[in-house]
């Protein structure tokens, strides 16, 4: 099989991450911060080792900063509804996943607003003066996506934040599909609050999100339960990170986040980026010479689109061409990749489109058998094409 | 014979009391707490025999401030 749906989790995983995972199940067996023997204590540990480390991935100030959700969608939920109250107002851009805008839709039962500021990719003067003149007096919550899980479209999240720090606006940043590939520093960045998708550029198992944040004990809880401490009060404690983490953590997929930190670490981030650039502009400049392929973004570029993008093959339904694809053991993913409004926003909303996304393992040689494959899609589309006429 | 153990809010606040003290040099470990009426479970920090030494240090730093946190029991 060609892999080449890593915008939906990362596979395959790194042999480290797999051993790291396995391992927990033999040496990390026991609940972490709720027993006094050795292996829960043991397990306590891996847990306080990986926040430490992700807390300096994330450049924030220490592990307490970091919390370990179910999922980045989980991650973003615990923001937006611990932020957002009755008559507030908070703000978009018009690329958002469903993660930020279903959360949105159903707050606005209870009187919450909220604008989409229009992104303009490459200008990003344009799109800092929408995110400002989107802001009102109410507003208490801008929420960005950092890379489009779509179209590639990075936005400058740094910027927004400084803008928005001018208005005392806090900030979350989406960082689900950047988080490994481009930098999203806590404190450098000027960010309130980052969710990330440890299974995806950090090579981490799925069922595991990261909410990175050092105002934690300004978020109004979603969940409350048991968190092994304070246990004879019914009251949620109001230390971080155990605030936001009611509930038993999934201990493999911590133990698989720290193996996967490491991968990225010792790989480098930057040399991440250049690889997964590298098969991206193969990819994108295959797809460009073939005849009724549209393309909806420039080359990835790294600075204003980074290595994923989406194509349709023009009169051929985006699940059709990803069901051709999969025939022939290449997997993408198809549709409106649970992001509507950047569908919307490229007039794909439709047709839907077939997204690709390399990864670390991706090679030179899986890019050019998708190629090849890719012209006798087209080819045997354009004969399908002519029999309809 | 008394154990002192310094009882902080959380097990991720232990584990960093604990670095903080073995930066300053005193060996120091994360022990449950004994089960202590009308505050349930909770872990502590204990450092065999410089307890003193390590109470100014732990306090500068907010671990045993606010919250259930305490003084060695």
């Amino acid at each position: 099989m060609i892999y080449l749906d890593n915008g939906a989790t990362t596979y395959p995983k790194p042999e480290r991450v797999r051993r790291a995972v396995a391992d927990a199940f033999v040496r990390f067996g026991a609940n972490p911060g709720r027993g006094g023997h050795a292996m829960s204590m043991a397990t306590a540990e891996l847990v306080y080792r990986a926040r430490a480390e992700a807390a300096d991935f994330f450049h924030a100030p220490d592990s307490s900063c970091v919390v370990f959700t179910m999922n980045c969608t989980h991650a973003l939920n615990a923001v937006i509804k611990g932020t957002l109250t009755p008559g507030s107002h908070a703000v978009v851009s018009c690329l958002e996943h469903n993660a930020v805008m279903r959360p949105l839709r159903k707050l606005a039962e209870q009187d919450v607003s909220f604008t989409q500021a229009r992104v303009y990719p490459g200008d990003n003067d344009a799109t800092v003066d929408a995110f400002r003149r989107a802001l009102r007096p109410e507003t208490k919550l801008i929420v960005c996506t950092h890379v489009s899980n779509v179209w590639g479209i990075r936005l400058p999240v740094e910027r927004i934040a400084a803008m928005a720090r001018q208005y005392g606006v806090p900030i979350c940043v989406d960082a689900a599909q950047s988080a490994g590939v481009f930098p999203v520093e806590l404190e450098e960045g000027c960010f309130d609050f980052i969710c990330a998708a440890p299974h995806k550029g950090l090579y981490a198992p799925m069922g595991l999100g990261l909410l990175i944040t050092s105002r934690g004990e300004a978020l109004d809880t979603i969940l409350e339960g048991g968190t092994g401490t304070n246990s004879v009060s019914f009251d949620q404690p109001q230390e971080m990170p155990e605030r936001l983490e009611s509930g038993t953590l999934n201990v493999p997929a911590v133990a698989g986040l720290r193996a996967g930190l490491a991968f990225v670490r010792e790989k480098s981030r930057e040399r991440i980026l250049h690889h997964e650039l590298s098969v991206a502009r193969a990819a994108w400049r295959a797809l460009r010479a073939l005849d009724r392929v549209e393309l909806f973004s420039p080359e990835p570029d790294g600075e204003s689109f980074a290595p994923v993008f989406s194509f349709r093959v023009r009169g051929v339904p985006s699940e059709e061409t990803a069901a051709a694809l999969a025939q022939a053991g290449i997997a993408v993913r198809a549709g409106l990749h649970c992001a509507p409004a950047a569908h919307r926003f490229m007039g794909t909303l439709e047709s839907g489109a077939v997204r690709i996304c390399p990864s670390a393992f991706t090679t030179e040689q899986e890019i050019r058998s998708f190629a090849a494959v890719m012209r006798s899609v087209v080819r045997n589309s354009q004969d399908v094409h002519k029999e309809r006429l | 014979m008394e154990r002192p153990l310094f009882t902080v809010s959380s097990i991720t606040r232990a584990m960093q009391a604990r670095d903080l003290l073995r930066r300053h040099g005193i060996q120091a470990t994360v022990e449950r707490v004994p089960h202590t009426p009308g505050m349930g479970c909770g872990y502590g920090v204990y450092a065999p025999g410089r307890a003193q030494e390590a109470l100014p240090i732990l306090i500068r730093a907010g671990y045993l401030a606010g919250g259930q946190g305490g003084g060695p029991r």
